[in-house]
């Protein structure tokens, strides 16, 4: 435990061999979780990969039975939302269950005490999280070109989207699965999530055909916000507000980071 | 084995309990186990009630909002009448597995086949309890979409044998399938799967006609479009041709469903 306080303990100015030394020691950090998360979860992640491309593909290919013949503005509006769904599923959906799973076997305190910065360990699953998605998100995108002969048109904002979005939607499930500790309440929250996501906020469907009031409710919240600043991103002409939705964003990400710092960091 | 019984309980002097069979057994037993399953699943029953009507009014609303605003009332009728079907198969397939595998998870199986009453009445009270459980939901969230969608339906005298057949045909299914496969990991994903297909593939909320021919030929078989069908027919007028053959399916995977329970409850571990 000594030698694991003592570079956090140093004064640490920039340029110093202490900041130097602390960087370092997060860098190894972030590196050992990394590892460690794809050696712990080298069995499930191309299931949850494949059960994400199939979710997305079957999504998209779906949708289109409900019309007898699909407007190709809907269309469009569903290929360029669905990568939401492909992007945060895993963060908001699998984290708590990871955890659920963690705190039933009791492993959950184990990885807790392990010897690097939680922040970085949170960081870690991001990027787990998202290279997991990535996958999804491409091969959904080609299968609904694919499907309804559509042109998209991509922009570099993907790189910025794609980031914020898993960003918040990782952060959101990691606030939900640290901070809930009942593990069946917190599956059902994340549940209700998806449920909330697929059907009541304007991610495959343009906000105007919800109810005024529940759009509005939207405006607040971060699934709407996530579509917006994809829907921008592939090039849909609808997509207006992208630099606040990018601020709703950022407020779901900090508030969730926050919840998820206190669940992580308070002693028991 | 009953020899065997007697000449051991003569030689030790024991007074043997009266031959539990027949009928009389069979009703007392199966009475006794509804009260069994109200009192154990008191808890769980309200809450797969109110699942079943947030889960089906739900998917009933968001269909209206992925159609848009040009939506016509054709589509609204097929989607509020397709809502009964959603609600009683969302209430088998969570409701009933969950059931199902939290029982096996607890190791209550065990304990329950070990109950001096014949399985069937066990099996007989459970399907009961879900079914007529699943029926108030039913016609909850029937209500519900009607009124968000503003229609007005025509209610056939069909309409509660209909709705009754329903539940028992889909509990039925559900029970069977999560009791048949041993593994509830692998319950939970089939449902999930199921869940996904039946909000997307099945013709529930849309014509069959909308659906290639090849999955339409699918369906033809499978009991979702079916089942859905005789439903739309107890609450429309118009809709729904060649009901008996929708009974007739659906009587035939109920028939499965049974057996493959009944292989299930009957064989030795």
């Amino acid at each position: 435990m000594a030698l694991i306080a003592t570079p956090a303990a140093r004064p640490a100015g920039p340029g110093s061999p202490a900041a130097d030394s602390r960087l370092r020691y997060w860098l190894h950090g972030y590196r050992w979780m990394f590892a460690w998360d794809l050696a712990d979860l080298r069995l499930t992640l191309p299931v949850l990969a494949s059960i994400l491309t199939l979710q997305g593909a079957g999504f998209v290919l779906g949708i289109g039975l409900l019309y007898r013949h699909i407007p190709q503005a809907a269309a469009a509006f569903v290929v360029t939302g669905i990568p939401v769904l492909n992007l945060i599923t895993a963060g908001l959906i699998f984290e708590p269950q990871i955890v659920a799973g963690q705190r039933t076997a009791g492993s959950y305190e184990f990885l807790q005490s392990m010897p690097v910065p939680r922040s970085m360990a949170a960081i870690a699953w991001y990027t787990v999280a998202l290279i997991t998605a990535l996958p999804a998100v491409v091969l959904t995108l080609v299968s609904g070109v694919l499907r309804y002969h559509l042109h998209l048109d991509i922009t570099p904002a993907i790189v910025p989207a794609i980031l914020a979005v898993s960003f918040t939607g990782v952060l959101m499930g990691y606030a939900i699965a640290h901070a809930i500790t009942t593990p069946m309440i917190a599956q059902l929250v994340s549940t209700a999530l998806i449920f909330v996501l697929f059907g009541f906020s304007p991610v495959m469907f343009p906000a105007r055909q919800l109810p005024l009031w529940l759009a509005q409710v939207n405006q607040w919240l971060p699934f709407g916000s996530m579509a917006t600043i994809m829907h921008s991103a592939l090039g849909i002409s609808e997509a207006s507000g992208t630099g606040r939705a990018y601020l709703v964003a950022a407020a779901w990400a900090i508030g969730s980071g926050l919840v998820a710092a206190w669940a992580v960091g308070r002693r028991r | 084995m009953d020899t065997a019984a007697d000449e051991t309980g003569s030689a030790a002097g024991v007074p043997l309990p009266g031959i539990r069979r027949g009928s009389g057994h069979w009703l007392s037993s199966y009475a006794a186990m509804l009260r069994f399953d109200i009192a154990s699943q008191r808890t769980w029953l309200p809450m797969f009630a109110m699942m079943q009507i947030l889960f089906g009014t739900g998917t009933a609303i968001i269909y209206g909002f992925y159609i848009g605003p040009g939506m016509s009332r054709s589509i609204a009728l097929f989607i509020v009448s397709g809502a009964p079907a959603l609600a009683t198969i969302t209430a088998a397939l969570i409701g009933v597995t969950t059931m199902v595998t939290e029982r096996k998870l607890a190791g209550s199986w065990d304990f329950i086949w070990s109950l001096p009453a014949p399985r069937s009445a066990v099996v007989a009270s459970t399907l009961t309890v879900y079914t007529v459980m699943t029926v108030p939901g039913v016609v909850a969230c029937l209500a519900l979409a009607t009124w968000r969608y503003g229609l007005h339906l025509s209610l056939s005298p069909m309409v509660a044998p209909a709705f009754v057949l329903a539940a028992l045909i889909t509990t039925s299914l559900a029970f069977g399938m999560a009791l048949a496969i041993p593994n509830p990991l692998v319950t939970n994903v089939i449902v999930n799967a199921l869940i996904f297909l039946i909000l997307l593939f099945s013709p529930v909320v849309y014509p069959i006609t909308q659906l290639p021919g090849w999955l339409a030929d699918v369906h033809r078989v499978l009991p979702i479009y079916h089942l859905a069908q005789i439903l739309r027919a107890s609450v429309t007028s118009g809709l729904v041709h060649d009901v008996a053959a929708s009974y007739a399916v659906l009587a035939g995977w109920t028939v499965v469903a049974w057996a493959a329970t009944a292989w299930t409850i009957g064989r030795r571990k």
